[in-house]
């Protein structure tokens, strides 16, 4: 593993009973890539994923983030360990305001038990969050019920939600599910921003094949729990297993 | 007139004790999905240990609340947490009813059986005087545990909206998922979640034992109000549970006086059969979707 890893997976097998999901995947991401996790229905993606986020066990084999073993921990032991992670499905609370839910996303990485029952509400977050409200251009929304929001405004929400509390790694779950053109360039074109500036490692599961491509420095292809091809877009866009793979052939 | 004015302020002064319990049962179903068919019997037991406290160990008043209050946290918050819905909650949300159920007799024959089974005087906190106000014969008491238990709720609001935790909290209970991934300790909230009800539970007891006597067979009413006001104020609201404890109060007293003592019972089930059929949502509530 090299001093600039991120995350490393080693050797991945998850089985449900005679079902190889996952078969022996090992990668490492380093620090500031943005890598996409891509393949057919059923390549095993959201398995490896939940395997890396510790919601589901691996049969065997190891993930370490920078450097130190998950193996067993908790989703908000993972967040507080710098790994963020958005959903397929809206991760927003609706009940609260955008500001709301930003400040939300960032304070349980503040402060004591103490300072949580009596020190600010917001965990002196405002500034910051207001910052990455105006980031995400959702300032005219501030203190809108997320749940009132359009599906792509709750989309910016759900990744700037993300980034708040300053993770070195996003796992990103289909970010582009549901997202209509004018808002998934806009999501892509703060994402690769967000990258630039801030150095943070992104590895993004996605079927739509034209934003990840041109999202992602590196892609790794799976198909039926395996690692078939991994490289540079322009090279698994022309790589002729990830096209059987796809078409089924 | 004097005469409506005395039967609100008493409604109002038992209302605000319902909304105690229809508080608690709300915020357990936020949190966890717990239906809890013992919320009686949790408002009916603290007396109890306040009345143990005074009779069997000679304590003072203050100390036997104070020890209640603790007993309440322990018994009816952690360890109804640990014992019965961490065992039960993974098999669905009917056997953990049917759980409650039967905790709930549970407490009521064990009262009944090492306590006993005669309605017991309970020492009031505050004056028994009635003030005269525009005619209207108003009890300090009434007044009083208005206070306390607006007071109590009120609280628990401000903790809810203005601190981190309180906000960790709603946003346990609006998505887990989500709030565990942002670093929320899930569980930890949740356990918080039944320690405030153990405590409102306690409060309501000590609240409303002066006026009931502490009798085993208080949770039967007791219970069944709180899930009415619950229902009614809108099951998924703090505030809708405050509205709801409110206004039956306000009913069963109006009810008893100008409508019939004998079935002053059924007004509060007329009023939640009323509601189920023209707002299901409840007064204050708002309408939710699960994927089933």
């Amino acid at each position: 593993m090299q001093a600039n890893t991120v995350l490393s997976v080693q050797d991945i097998n998850k089985h449900f009973g005679p079902i190889r999901a996952v078969n022996g995947v090992t990668f490492e991401v380093e620090k500031g890539e943005i890598l996409g996790l891509i393949g057919p229905n059923g390549s095993g993606k959201s398995t490896l994923f939940n395997c890396i986020l510790g919601q589901l066990t691996p049969t065997s084999g190891g993930v370490q983030i920078n450097g130190k073993s998950v193996a067993g921990a908790q989703a908000h032991e993972l967040s507080k360990m710098g790994v963020g992670r958005t959903f397929q499905q809206l991760s927003v609370f609706p009940e609260m305001t955008v500001i709301e839910n930003i400040i939300m996303a960032g304070q349980e990485h503040h402060g004591t038990m103490l300072t949580r029952l009596f020190g600010k509400s917001d965990a002196g977050l405002t500034g910051e969050a207001e910052k990455m409200i105006e980031f995400f251009r959702l300032g005219h929304l501030r203190d809108e019920k997320a749940g009132a929001l359009s599906y792509g405004q709750q989309k910016l929400l759900d990744a700037a939600m993300a980034f708040m509390a300053g993770p070195e790694i996003v796992l990103l779950d289909e970010p582009a599910g549901g997202v209509n053109l004018t808002m998934l360039q806009y999501l892509k074109e703060r994402l690769i921003t967000y990258n630039r500036e801030h150095g943070t490692t992104f590895v993004v599961i996605e079927h739509n094949m034209e934003f990840v491509m041109s999202l992602c420095t590196r892609i790794i292809v799976l198909a039926e729990g395996q690692i078939i091809a991994e490289g540079a877009p322009e090279d698994i866009r022309s790589n002729q297993q990830v096209i059987d793979a796809y078409l089924g052939g | 007139m004097a005469e409506l004015l005395q039967i609100l302020v008493s409604g109002l002064s038992a209302g605000a004790i319902y909304a105690l319990a229809a508080v608690g049962f709300t915020l357990l179903w936020q949190a966890s999905q717990t239906i809890n068919f013992a919320q009686g019997e949790f408002v009916m037991l603290p007396a109890f240990f306040v009345l143990a406290g005074m009779t069997i160990f000679g304590l003072p008043l203050w100390a036997a609340i104070l020890t209640a209050m603790v007993l309440s946290l322990l018994i009816l918050g952690a360890m109804f947490k640990k014992l019965i819905v961490e065992p039960m909650l993974p098999h669905g949300t009917l056997p953990l009813v049917i759980a409650t159920i039967a905790l709930g007799l549970l407490m009521k024959e064990s009262v009944k059986e090492f306590y006993s089974a005669q309605g017991q005087p309970f020492p009031t906190l505050f004056p028994q005087h009635v003030l005269d106000f525009f005619g209207a014969s108003i009890s300090v008491q009434d007044i009083c545990n208005l206070i306390v238990a607006f007071a109590a709720i009120i609280s628990l609001q401000l903790f809810l909206g203005r601190t981190r935790t309180g906000r960790a909290m709603q946003a346990t209970a609006q998505d887990p998922r989500v709030a565990e991934i942002l670093g929320v300790d899930v569980k930890r909230m949740v356990m918080y979640t039944f320690l405030i009800n153990g405590a409102l539970a306690a409060i309501a007891s000590i609240l409303i034992s002066p006026v009931y006597l502490a009798k085993f067979s208080n949770g039967e009413t007791l219970g069944m109000i709180a899930f009415i006001a619950a229902i009614v104020g809108g099951f998924n609201q703090i505030k809708g549970a405050l509205v709801g404890g409110l206004l039956i109060g306000v009913i069963d007293n109006v009810a008893a006086v100008y409508i019939s003592a004998e079935y002053r019972a059924a007004i509060p089930l007329i009023l939640l059969i009323v509601i189920i059929m023209v707002r299901p949502q409840g007064i204050m509530g708002t309408s939710e979707g699960r994927t089933v």
